[in-house]
């Protein structure tokens, strides 16, 4: 079983965005059918023990991908990430100065209490919620943000999630983008990384990752932060924007033709002339 | 979702996970699922190998539908290499039936003649539309006529550090012969790499198979006829499919990083749309 559990890992580990329950949902049944073959009683419905035994990939995923979820009676989006993450399965949202209960497994928060922060870091990250979030607004249709106070109150982390899921037209999407801000040496790191997959009558995928260094003014945290951050998020958006135009014009054209140099469709009638010193592509064609 | 085949749920699996790694995927599912191993191994394309004729020097594409066993049989020599054990050269006799190729499969006299005459017409073909690049056609006889197999690869200059690109088409057909006129039944895969990277740029990958089918009735006169029908419905089907994965690739995949991020403002793309708005008003007014 143990092997299993690291192969399913790794499917979990690979999901698209906000395709996991439907990852999940095939190597159960695989799972299962496989165990029914094998003569062993078929199970029905997600099998606890493989769910369990999960849990760490799942800790993984939703830690990575920046997952989302509801707070109980609430509306906003709190995110899911190492930064908000108490351990035991707590994580807190600045915002809503709360702290909660998630379930890796359903994604569904509970136990909220409150979380009020009052560290050194406290009121850079109450400025940045709202300088971060003034530029997510601008710039994001349907966002989730957050920052963080981290490394023992040292740093403070920024974190933005974006989520687009249209699976009756076969594609979803994912935009995730943190930074770590060291008031020390005023530095801001982080990586900007686009999930994108299309999935009708095939399988396409995007997949990026940017490192983003930037320094911030001193004495403008804030303000310096979300000004950083649009800067390195605009210019990235650009150069991918040009690497489609490049990647179109370039590499692709150079794989293959849209046409023969001639501009004109094969006369497969003729092929077999075509070989006998025809004068074809301008004289390209060897042997 | 939940009544459904280990098969077909494998395929759904391997549709949503990463497509620069279905040879892994492929391994995984059949770790999980040994009965399915030959069913999948059979119908999930992955990019093709390339192997060198001992006979004739000439690189050929491995597949499938030329292996027996651990063995490939080059389209220029029709030899199997490493050579098959017991005599499988010399195939079925003309008209026989070898149906689904694999197991020794070499095709009947007249099938191969056509084999050979395809691999011809092929050649022209990518060196036209490819300019480089293998090729490979690999025909086998069936009990109403013939299927086979057209194979391209073409890999973008290795001295290039930054860009990389690798296209791999398999285009399976089978061709029902009704007298006068021949049934054609054609399912073509793609395979498509893409990766470029740069200090500014970061690393981007666009990798994925986008697969499309095509059934359709044309005249035969002669053999010659059955090669340039294959070689219409290829063509037509390769500058469709080279179109819709422009569309994918670099339209679709550019919309979705658009729609999760706006590089104008929202507020001012919202403000301009309702001057507009006011303006249209107020000159129907």
């Amino acid at each position: 079983m143990s092997s299993n559990t690291a192969i399913i890992s790794s499917f979990v580990e690979g999901a698209p965005p906000g395709e996991l329950a439907n990852v999940i949902e095939g190597m159960s049944f695989l799972l299962h059918s496989s165990l029914a073959t094998a003569d062993i009683k078929a199970i029905t419905g997600p099998d606890p023990n493989l769910i369990k035994n999960l849990s760490p990939a799942f800790q993984k995923y939703n830690e990575e991908q920046f997952i989302t979820a509801k707070l109980p009676g609430g509306s906003s989006q709190v995110i899911i990430s190492e930064f908000s993450a108490l351990g035991e399965g707590r994580y807190f949202d600045s915002e809503s100065q709360s702290s909660f209960e998630f379930d890796h497994s359903t994604g569904k928060a509970a136990n909220v209490q409150s979380h009020v922060l009052e560290g050194e870091q406290a009121s850079l990250v109450k400025s940045t919620l709202n300088t971060v979030g003034t530029y997510v607004k601008e710039h994001y249709p349907n966002a989730a943000y957050g920052a963080y106070p981290i490394e023992n109150d040292t740093k403070v982390a920024v974190v933005i999630v974006a989520n687009k899921y249209s699976p009756h037209n076969f594609w979803n999407g994912r935009w995730r983008s943190f930074y770590i801000y060291d008031p020390s040496s005023n530095s801001l790191e982080g990586s900007i990384k686009v999930d994108v997959h299309y999935y009708e009558d095939g399988n396409v995928r995007l997949l990026t990752d940017k490192k983003v260094n930037a320094s911030v003014s001193a004495g403008r945290s804030a303000d310096g932060i979300a000004r950083e951050i649009s800067t390195a998020e605009k210019k990235y958006q650009e150069d991918l924007n040009r690497s489609f135009t490049q990647l179109s014009e370039g590499a692709f054209k150079a794989l293959r033709r849209q046409l023969p140099v001639t501009r004109q469709k094969i006369e497969w009638d003729k092929v077999a002339s075509y070989r006998l010193g025809q004068d074809i592509g301008g004289g390209s064609v060897r042997r | 979702m939940a009544s459904q085949d280990p098969f077909d749920c494998a395929l759904d699996l391997l549709r949503r996970l990463n497509p620069k790694h279905t040879g892994d995927h492929l391994s995984n599912i059949i770790s999980l699922h040994p009965d399915l191993a030959e069913e999948l191994l059979s119908s999930v394309d992955q990019p093709l190998t390339v192997q060198r004729c001992k006979q004739t020097g000439r690189d050929y594409l491995l597949c499938d539908y030329n292996r027996d066993g651990d063995s490939y049989r080059s389209p220029w020599s029709n030899q199997f290499d490493p050579p098959l054990d017991e005599a499988g050269a010399g195939g079925v006799g003309a008209g026989g039936s070898n149906e689904g190729a694999g197991e020794g499969a070499v095709p009947g006299e007249r099938v191969r003649k056509m084999e050979i005459k395809a691999n011809e017409a092929f050649d022209v073909y990518r060196e036209l539309y490819y300019e480089g690049g293998g090729g490979s056609v690999y025909f086998w006889n069936l009990d109403d006529g013939f299927a086979g197999v057209v194979l391209l690869k073409k890999a973008s200059p290795q001295g290039d550090a930054t860009t990389s690109g690798v296209w791999d088409s398999i285009h399976v057909f089978e061709a029902s012969e009704r007298g006068r006129t021949s049934n054609y039944r054609l399912t073509s895969t793609v395979i498509l790499t893409l990766a470029t990277k740069g200090a500014s740029l970061g690393e981007v990958d666009l990798s994925g198979n986008m697969t499309r089918q095509v059934e359709q009735d044309l005249p035969v006169d002669s053999d010659e006829s059955h090669i340039a029908n294959i070689g219409r419905l290829v063509e037509d089907m390769e500058l469709k499919m080279r179109n819709l994965l422009q569309e994918v690739y670099f339209g679709k995949a550019k919309d979705v990083v658009g729609d999760l991020r706006s590089i104008g403002s929202l507020s001012q793309g919202q403000k301009d749309r309702e001057t507009q708005r006011e303006l249209i008003g107020s000159m129907r007014r």
